[in-house]
């Protein structure tokens, strides 16, 4: 187990490549700017989420030293600004685009077996629409930010707030257009541009993934959009459908809100877990515990994160009866998720594991979805919600899910399919050493805030009792590793594009049909249209064998 | 799924689509019969009953929900599924909310706003 | 001018007809979207009027029926054309679908110069809030929320509705004088037409929101 996977014999590369790279096909700026290819327009989107990543991460790291000590840094109105910025930014312009707009528009078409995705220009659109968003969120940013909270509640958004509400409203607004663009293109690509012989059960568990968050995406955000329309045109014009001057309902803007912000998150997860679907049979050696279990509870959690949206809600106001039905449904989508815990920790089961840095974030992953979700249904449960909402322990569930989890899943797939994308291998001792510090950082940051919140200290203060002072300045100095942590791999990833080994077309000996082109893959995919006979995951733990989609076998 | 011979744009003629056009507006016309005095309180279930009368005639007819590429229908009908979700499950609150229809002055007590934002 | 060139499937396509259905796919998908754009809306006035149905009828008897009564027949007709422009095309029969393109783009356009009058005739009677709106004595201020949807749902359905008349001479000024719009391949043509005909559909549930509602 100490050597890493890279070292152990790779599978025998494929012929040389006929076609250039796509990395090398051309290298004006123009053909990058206006490419059409799903590779190339996946290293866009990541060039700019990878920016507002560090934007949304620095008013973070503000939060954090502000609240190293009671008596904070920053005056409590720029406090306000920067946990609102850091919402929006982070949700909208890092997290929901994060993986599918990566690593989905990179790895779609090349796990399905497909030269491109099926609408490429209305791809590059997409990337233009995400930047002329985070143009406007910029703004709004720049010239004082919003203080609403990520959430912009009425009648504080619409009527008192005094931040650039409007802009960063319009910004998310903007940014659903080029989300809902990215699902419709995976949705269609998935149903239609199928490789000869990938059937519906032979998909990857990635692509279900990325078909199941396509369609909460498809079917959340318009809900969304018009909300943030009308919320706009109120703070616009000063008259609107969510002003109780007029008779109008402010827990509107809440219930369609929440209508979106809720299967956002699984947005935001669902991703995570065709990642680690991915990961750990690889890793593990051994074909992914009860496939169409985890087919099945991908589309169910799709399905049931619409189901739930009130329990955001309990103290907002509701109706009782609401707050009971909502919370007894939020259970339910506590079965699917179960489900793929169990399914992930019984792959592992007489396999034979190499802590690969890919594998330490994906076995990350897991746990800290485990916490995450766990917390989530003491948070459902509707008499605890009562004590704990608004609190600190709300924030360390939703982090330990939205952070721990899909963050830990993106630095997993970076560096499970760097090698693919880069034609380069990542330094496993650094990678495995990030891998771990994330882990330790991520936990001492969260998990202080679990106890903070059970204690009573609210969300969104800008100063506390002194008394907290110790719990507030660990989670602060977690926070200052976690953010080494996340520098960390920008800088040995960024060395290994120049000097990193060269990586075969399928270093890590997986079966997906990404690794059977070559690395990086030539412009149009593969040299002839892959015909998939198998299914995925065929590893062999006692064999140390393997047989790809393709059906070719390997020995170990 | 197959497509009719008498919609498939290959071999169609006009008259089936100008029969259906025909019957649309004489829906649009009842519709509109029915918002003056006669049906009282059932004319909203009648009307938006036309309405999605003419959707179906527009998605099957106009838009040829049948034919190939075969899975349209479930996309056609999966957008409004999911709207019911949205009527539905909030319908959990508003018929159960206290407070709610609000206190209500029908001449507002007109609070002042704070100083507005840009 | 020429009447047709011979079309080749992007690379990611097998074949032309693969890549028509996946086109068609697409806007069918994107019209979920678009169902749920303005059944939020929809969703929104269903629960006012649900709480407020008296404001709601003495409100809306301020809009102008005949304005949208012939508007509802402009779009059910120009959907004919549209749909009978398409089986033009697919039957190769190239004068007639680029007259009826002509007859849909010029309904639309009706469409859009009622809707204008009648933004004209709204602003007479004092129903555009804010800019210049009048309550009436009795009526009550959630009256306001029926005009804020007047205008917001009408608005967006005009900026579709225009979009859709932008397509429709793309296709005339652009893809058809080029020639790539034959009996072989006229799918983006009934991509268009799928798109025009769910804007009529918008309508279809507008109309008797806005304008049958408080008549009796």
């Amino acid at each position: 187990m100490s050597s890493t996977t890279a070292e152990r014999a790779a599978a025998p590369d494929t012929a040389p490549p006929s076609e250039p790279s796509y990395l090398t096909a051309e290298n004006t700026v123009a053909s990058w700017l206006l490419t059409k290819d799903h590779k190339r327009i996946a290293l866009l989107f990541f060039v700019s989420i990878t920016f507002f990543f560090f934007v949304g991460g620095a008013a973070a790291t503000l939060m954090r030293l502000n609240l190293a000590t009671p008596e904070g840094l920053l005056q409590p109105s720029v406090y306000n600004r920067m946990f609102t910025m850091h919402g929006i930014i982070m949700v909208w312009f890092f997290l929901i685009p994060s993986i599918p707009t990566t690593f989905g528009n990179f790895f779609v078409p090349l796990m399905i077996g497909a030269r491109d995705l099926a609408f490429p220009r209305v791809n590059l659109g997409s990337w233009y629409v995400f930047n002329l968003s985070g143009a406007v969120v910029l703004y709004s940013l720049i010239m004082g930010g919003a203080d609403t909270g990520w959430t912009f509640y009425t009648p504080l958004s619409t009527s008192y707030a005094n931040g650039y509400v409007f802009a960063a409203a319009m910004a998310v607004f903007i940014n659903g257009f080029s989300t809902i663009m990215t699902s419709l293109n995976f949705i269609v690509t998935i149903h239609r541009m199928r490789a000869p012989g990938m059937t519906w059960m032979r998909l990857p568990l990635f692509i279900w993934a990325t078909y199941a968050v396509s369609v909460v995406m498809l079917t959340a955000t318009p809900v969304l959009a018009m909300d943030t329309f009308l919320l706009a045109v109120e703070r616009f014009i000063g008259v609107g459908v969510f002003d109780p001057n007029l008779g109008g309902d402010p827990i509107l803007w809440q219930h369609m809100f929440w209508f979106y912000s809720h299967p956002a998150v699984y947005i935001m997860i669902l991703p995570a877990m065709g990642v680690a679907s991915e990961i750990i049979p690889c890793y593990a050696r051994r074909p992914i515990f009860g496939y169409a279990g985890m087919t099945v509870a991908l589309m169910a959690i799709a399905i049931l994160s619409f189901f739930v949206w009130a329990h955001h809600m309990f103290v907002a106001g509701i109706s009782i009866y609401a707050g009971v039905v909502f919370s007894l449904l939020t259970f339910f989508v506590a079965v699917p998720s179960a489900i793929k815990v169990f399914n992930w920790t019984v792959s592992l089961h007489k396999g034979r594991i190499s802590f690969d840095a890919p594998m330490l974030y994906a076995l990350g992953f897991v746990l800290l979805f485990t916490i995450g979700g766990i917390t989530g249904l003491m948070l459902a449960t509707l008499g605890v919600d009562v004590d704990v909402h608004d609190t600190y322990f709300v924030i360390a569930h939703f982090h330990y899910i939205m952070v721990g989890a899909t963050v830990s899943a993106f630095f997993g797939a970076l560096h499970y399919w760097w090698p693919k994308m880069t034609g380069r291998l990542y330094p496993e001792m650094w990678a495995r050493f990030a891998a771990i510090l994330t882990y330790v950082g991520f936990n001492l940051t969260f998990f202080p805030q679990f106890i903070l919140g059970y204690l009573g200290m609210p969300r969104r203060w800008y100063t506390y009792p002194a008394e907290w002072q110790s719990w507030n300045l660990l989670s602060s100095a977690g926070a200052s590793i976690l953010a080494v942590a996340y520098v960390l791999p920008l800088l040995y990833l960024g060395w290994s594009l120049f000097w990193g080994r060269k990586a075969g077309a399928n270093p890590w000996r997986a079966t997906g049909l990404e690794w059977s082109t070559p690395s990086p893959p030539p412009t149009h995919n593969f040299e002839r249209t892959p015909v998939v006979t198998a299914i995925p995951y065929c590893y062999d733990p006692e064999h140390d064998s393997f047989v790809t989609q393709e059906g070719a076998r390997y020995a170990g | 799924m197959t497509i009719g011979p008498e919609i498939d744009p290959k071999r169609a003629g006009a008259l089936p689509f100008v029969l259906a056009w025909a019957v649309m507006l004489m829906l649009a016309g009842v519709s509109l019969w029915t918002a003056f005095p006669g049906v009282g309180v059932w004319a909203p279930v009648v009307q938006y009953g036309i309405a999605a009368l003419q959707t179906a005639i527009l998605f099957l007819l106009f838009m040829r929900l049948k034919g190939p590429p075969s899975l349209k229908w479930v996309f056609a009908v999966s957008g409004f599924f999911w709207l019911l979700f949205l009527y539905g499950l909030s319908m959990t609150d508003y018929t159960n909310r206290q407070n709610w229809p609000p206190i209500y002055y029908p001449n507002g007590p007109s609070f002042q706003n704070s100083q507005r934002g840009p | 001018m020429p009447d047709s060139v011979a079309l080749r499937p992007e690379i990611q396509y097998a074949n032309l007809e693969q890549q028509g259905d996946t086109a068609q796919l697409g806007m069918w998908v994107f019209l979920v979207n678009e169902t749920l754009f303005f059944g939020a809306l929809i969703f929104i006035y269903f629960m006012y009027r649900m709480t407020y149905p008296h404001e709601f009828a003495e409100a809306a008897q301020d809009a102008v029926l005949w304005c949208g009564t012939v508007n509802l027949v402009l779009l059910l007709t120009s959907s004919l054309t549209m749909v009978l422009a398409i089986n033009s095309a697919a039957q190769g029969e190239r004068r007639q679908m680029i007259r009826w393109l002509i007859a849909t783009a010029a309904l639309g356009i009706a469409f859009l110069l009622v809707k204008g009058y009648e933004y004209h005739l709204d602003f007479q009677s004092k129903v555009v809030p804010v800019v210049n709106f009048e309550t009436k004595a009795g009526e009550g201020r959630a009256r306001q929320l029926f005009w804020v949807f007047y205008w917001v749902g009408t608005g967006l359905h005009a900026i579709h509705l225009i979009i859709g008349v932008g397509l429709v001479l793309y296709m005339l000024l652009w893809r058809i004088r080029q020639g790539k719009i034959t009996a072989v391949y006229y799918a983006p043509l009934e991509v268009v037409g799928i798109y025009w005909s769910f804007v009529d559909v918008v309508w279809l549930f507008l109309y008797p929101s806005i304008y049958l509602v408080g008549r009796s």
